[in-house]
C-alpha cells in the first residue's frame, strides 16, 4: 500500500518503526525461549544451576524495557503529531482552498457514504476531490457508528452519531482510491465501501457544478411530474 | 461359619437422618465444594471452547474465498456475535476462574472456601447465562457483533430479541464471575494455612487474588452497561441514544473497560499458571518471584487503564489518546519482566519436556507475538491505520489463543492428575501441541499480512476479489481447521484420560505448592492435616522432612535431604 498524502506518509514511517520494534521483541523472546528449550533439556544426572535471583538483574531488565517503551513512546508521539498536521494546499491545487481547507461533509448511514460539497451538490459512494488540495472531511453519522477508511489517503476515523470527527488529507496524485467502512454496522456492513476519485482542480469544479445542476434538474423534473399529477 | 463372610458389616452406629446417597450428578450439581464447582466450570468452559470453534470455522469457511455466499450476512453476523460471547464469557474467563476456584484454596492450605454458596451461585449464574445465550437459537441470536456497539445494538436498529438475549446472557455470566471473585478474594484473605503469609503464596494463588480483584473492578462496570442497554431497549431509556442527551460513546467506554480488563485477566491467569509450571519442569525455583508477582498486579491496573486503546479512531480528545498510549506502552515493562523471568528460570535448569512445559512454551511464544503486535495498535497514528483491520484480529487471537488455549491447556495437563487422579496421554498431547502450533501460525499470520498490507476489515461477512487478500484468507481458513483439529485432540485426550489415563500419585510432578500435598483427587475436606508453612515452597519442605525422617541413620544425608 503506497501512501498518497502527507499524513499517511508519516503513518507509513511509524508502521515501519512499529514493525521493527515488534520484530525485535518477538525475535528476542522466542530466540531466548528456543535456546533455553534446546540447550537446557534435562539429561540423566544433570543438576539445575542455582537461580540467580539478583535484585540487580531485575532492575537492569526493568530499566532496559522501560527505555525501550520510552523510545517507542517518543517516536510514536513525534510521528503522530506530524500525521495530525494540516498540510497547506499545493501550487497545483484548487485556488479556492489556498487559505483554508476544502470542507466536505461525509455522512455515514447504513450502508452508504454520502458526501456534501460546499456548493450544496452531493454524491453517494464516490467522493471527488481536487489533487494537491487540502481536504477536510467532517465525519458525521445519521444512524450507527461507521468508520471512514481510505488507507492510502488518510488514517481512519469514526463517524459517531451526534458528534463530528475530522479527517484531513492532501492527495498527491490523480487516481482512484478504494476504501471500506471499518466498524461493524450491521447486515450489509461488508458491502459498505467507498471510492475517492482524485482529479484536477478544473475537473473537480466541473464535477461539482454539473452534479449540482443535474440534481437540480432531477428535482425539477420530479416536482413537475408531481404537479402534473403523474406521480401519486 | 468359617469361610463364610457376611456381605455387609452390621451397623455399629445407627445415625438418624443420615442423608441417603443421591446419584452422582445430583451430588455434583448441588455441591458447594470449591472442587466440584471448579470442575464443572472448567468442564463447561472446555465444552464452550468446542462451540466457539464450530462458530469460528463456519465464519472462516465463509471467508475462504472472495464474495462467498455460503452463509447469508445475517447468519454470519449471528455466528460472529455468538463466537465473541462464547469465546470470552463462556470459555476464557470461566476457564481461568474455574482453575483458580479449584486450585487456589488447595494452594493456600485451606479446607474449603470462605463463602462456598456464593461460588456455587456464581457457577450456576454462568451456566444460566450460557443457556440464555444459546436459547437465542429458539428465536433469533444477536446480530450486533462481538462487542455490540450502541447505537447499532439499540432497539431502532436491531428490533428483534437477539441483543436482549446477548445482554441477559453476558449479564448473568458476569454477575456469576463477580460472585466467584468475591468468594476467592475472601478465601485468599481469611483461609490461609498457618504460616502461609502473602509473601509465601504461590504465584498462581497471587494471580487468583489479582484476577479476582480485577473482576470486582471491571465486572460491575459491564453489569452497569448491560443494564443501561436493557433499559434503553426495553424501557425507552436514552443512555446510548444520540440526540436525547444520551451518548453512543458511553457504551464504548464502559464495555472496553470490561473487555480490556478481561483480556488482562486471561493473560494474568495464563502467566500465573505458566509461572507454576516452568519452575517445576526446570527443577529450580522461579527467578525473580517478587518481580513476577508485582508485574502481574501492575498488568491488571495499567492494562485496564489502557481501555481507550480500543477507541483511538473515535472523536475523543488527543490527550486521552496519548493517555491510552502511555498506559499501553508502559505494559511492555511488566509483561517483559514476567516473560524475562520465565525464560531466565528455564536457562540453567534441567528441563523435563513434558506436555505442561510444551504448552507453556507455546503459550509464551504466542503471547509474545500477540502482545508485540498489539503494541503497534497502541501507537496513536498507527492505530489510525491498523484499527479494526484483520491485523487486530490476528494480534488479539495470538495473545488470547496463547493465553487461554495454550496457557489453559498447559494448566490442564499440569493439574489434570490433581483433578482426576489420572494423567493425560503424553503422545496425544505432543501431537495436539504441534498441530495447534502449526494451525495458529497458518490461521493468523496471513491475517497480519491482509490487515497491514491491504487493510482488510474485521467482522465483515465477505471480502472482495481483486483486493489482494484472497490467498491470505484461504490459508487462514485452512489454518483455522488445523488449529481446531489440534484443540479437539486435547479435548478428546482429556475425555479419554478420565477413565483411561495412567493413575497419578498425589505429587505427580514434584511440585512445590500445597495442592500436591492433598490426594488426587483431593478429599472433600482437602487435607487431613494442615501443614505449618515455613517457606514459599511448602511441599518441598514436606518432602524433605519425610525424607529426613525415613532416612536410615547410618546413611550420610545427601544434599536433597538437607532442610533449607
Amino acid at each position: 500500500m503506497t501512501p498518497h498524502s502527507p499524513g499517511t506518509d508519516q503513518i507509513d514511517t511509524l508502521l515501519w518503526i512499529g514493525f521493527v520494534a515488534a520484530t525485535v521483541l518477538i525475535v528476542a523472546i522466542n530466540g531466548a525461549l528456543v535456546y533455553a528449550l534446546r540447550r537446557y533439556r534435562g539429561e540423566r544426572g544433570s543438576q539445575p544451576q542455582d537461580t540467580v535471583d539478583g535484585r540487580r538483574t531485575q532492575l537492569r531488565a526493568g530499566a532496559a524495557l522501560s527505555a525501550f517503551a520510552a523510545v517507542l513512546f517518543v517516536l510514536s508521539l513525534i510521528y503522530t503529531e506530524k500525521a495530525r498536521e494540516t498540510p497547506a494546499t499545493g501550487s497545483t491545487g484548487l485556488a479556492a482552498a489556498k487559505s483554508e481547507p476544502l470542507k466536505i461533509e461525509a455522512t455515514g448511514q447504513q450502508w452508504l457514504w454520502r458526501y456534501d460539497y460546499p456548493n450544496e451538490a452531493f454524491s453517494y459512494y464516490k467522493l471527488v476531490v481536487p489533487v494537491d488540495t487540502t481536504v477536510e472531511l467532517d465525519l458525521v453519522s445519521t444512524d450507527v457508528i461507521h468508520t471512514w477508511d481510505v488507507p492510502e489517503l488518510a488514517g481512519k476515523r469514526d463517524a459517531v452519531p451526534g458528534k463530528t470527527n475530522h479527517v484531513v488529507f492532501r492527495a498527491d496524485e490523480v487516481g482512484t482510491y478504494d476504501g471500506q467502512s471499518a466498524t461493524f454496522s450491521g447486515q450489509a456492513y461488508a458491502a459498505m465501501r467507498t471510492e475517492v476519485e482524485v482529479v484536477s482542480p478544473q475537473a473537480y469544479e466541473r464535477f461539482v457544478k454539473r452534479q449540482k445542476s443535474d440534481i437540480q434538474a432531477a428535482q425539477d423534473r420530479v416536482v413537475g411530474l408531481i404537479e402534473k399529477g403523474e406521480v401519486p | 461359619m468359617i469361610g463364610e463372610r457376611p456381605r455387609r458389616a452390621p451397623a455399629e452406629i445407627v445415625a438418624d437422618g443420615y442423608p441417603r446417597r443421591r446419584p452422582r450428578w445430583i451430588e455434583i450439581a448441588t455441591s458447594a465444594d470449591h472442587k466440584d464447582v471448579g470442575r464443572v466450570m472448567i468442564g463447561a468452559a472446555l465444552g464452550f471452547l468446542f462451540l466457539a470453534l464450530v462458530e469460528l470455522l463456519l465464519m472462516r469457511l465463509q471467508l475462504a474465498v472472495p464474495e462467498n455466499t455460503l452463509l447469508t450476512p445475517v447468519t454470519f453476523n449471528r455466528m460472529l456475535s455468538l463466537y465473541g460471547a462464547t469465546a470470552i464469557f463462556l470459555f476464557a474467563i470461566p476457564l481461568a476462574l474455574g482453575l483458580f476456584y479449584y486450585l487456589a484454596p488447595l494452594q493456600i492450605g485451606a479446607r474449603g472456601t470462605a463463602l462456598p454458596r456464593l461460588g456455587q451461585i456464581g457457577l450456576w449464574l454462568y451456566i444460566a447465562g450460557a443457556v440464555v445465550l444459546y436459547s437465542g437459537f429458539l428465536f433469533t441470536p444477536s446480530e450486533a457483533g462481538v462487542n455490540p456497539l450502541a447505537p447499532l445494538s439499540e432497539l431502532a436498529f436491531l428490533p428483534n430479541n437477539g441483543v436482549d438475549a446477548w445482554a441477559a446472557a453476558t449479564g448473568l455470566a458476569t454477575l456469576g464471575f463477580v460472585l466467584v471473585a468475591i468468594d476467592l478474594v475472601t478465601t485468599l484473605r481469611r483461609m490461609r494455612a498457618p504460616g502461609m503469609a502473602w509473601r509465601r503464596l504461590p504465584v498462581f494463588a497471587w494471580a487468583a487474588a489479582i484476577c479476582s480483584w480485577l473482576m470486582l473492578a471491571i465486572g460491575p462496570v459491564m453489569l452497569a452497561a448491560i443494564t443501561m442497554l436493557l433499559i434503553d431497549r426495553n424501557f425507552d431509556g436514552i443512555f446510548f441514544a444520540d440526540g436525547s442527551g444520551g451518548a453512543p460513546l458511553l457504551w464504548e467506554h464502559l464495555s472496553w473497560i470490561f473487555f480490556t480488563g478481561a483480556y488482562m485477566l486471561i493473560l494474568i491467569a495464563a502467566l500465573g499458571a505458566i509461572a507454576e509450571i516452568v519452575p517445576v519442569f526446570a527443577r529450580r525455583p522461579l527467578a525473580g518471584r517478587g518481580t513476577v508477582i508485582g508485574s502481574l498486579a501492575a498488568i491488571a491496573v495499567i492494562g485496564t487503564l489502557a481501555w481507550i486503546q480500543n477507541m483511538l479512531t473515535a472523536p475523543i480528545a488527543i490527550g486521552w489518546m496519548y493517555f491510552a498510549m502511555i498506559m499501553s506502552l508502559a505494559l511492555i515493562v511488566p509483561f517483559g519482566l514476567v516473560l524475562f523471568n520465565l525464560i531466565a528460570t528455564m536457562i540453567g535448569g534441567t528441563l523435563q519436556m513434558r506436555a505442561p512445559l510444551l504448552f507453556a512454551a507455546g503459550a509464551i511464544s504466542a503471547i509474545s507475538i500477540g502482545l508485540a503486535s498489539e503494541m503497534n495498535h497502541s501507537m496513536v497514528a498507527l492505530a489510525w491505520r491498523l484499527h479494526n483491520t484483520t491485523d487486530a484480529t490476528a494480534a488479539t487471537h495470538f495473545a488470547l489463543v496463547g493465553g487461554a488455549v495454550f496457557g489453559g491447556f498447559a494448566a490442564l495437563h499440569y493439574w489434570y492428575p490433581k483433578l482426576t487422579g489420572r494423567t493425560m496421554g503424553e503422545t496425544l498431547a505432543t501431537i495436539s501441541f504441534w498441530t495447534m502450533a502449526l494451525g495458529t501460525l497458518l490461521a493468523f499470520v496471513p491475517l497480519f499480512l491482509a490487515g497491514t498490507e491491504h487493510g482488510q476489515v474485521v467482522d465483515a461477512y465477505k471480502f472482495f476479489s481483486g483486493t489482494g487478500v484472497s490467498a491470505d484468507n484461504l490459508i487462514s481458513t485452512i489454518g483455522a481447521f488445523v488449529l481446531a483439529a489440534g484443540i479437539l485432540l486435547t479435548i478428546v485426550n482429556a475425555i479419554v484420560s478420565r477413565t483411561g489415563g495412567a493413575r497419578a500419585g498425589h505429587d505427580q510432578w514434584g511440585g512445590d505448592s500445597l495442592e500436591w500435598f492433598a490426594l488426587s483427587p483431593p478429599e472433600p475436606h482437602n487435607f487431613d492435616v494442615l501443614p505449618d508453612v515455613r517457606s514459599s515452597r511448602p511441599m518441598r519442605d514436606i518432602r524433605d522432612a519425610i525424607a529426613h525422617r525415613t532416612a536410615r541413620p547410618e546413611r550420610a544425608p545427601d544434599e536433597t535431604q538437607t532442610v533449607a
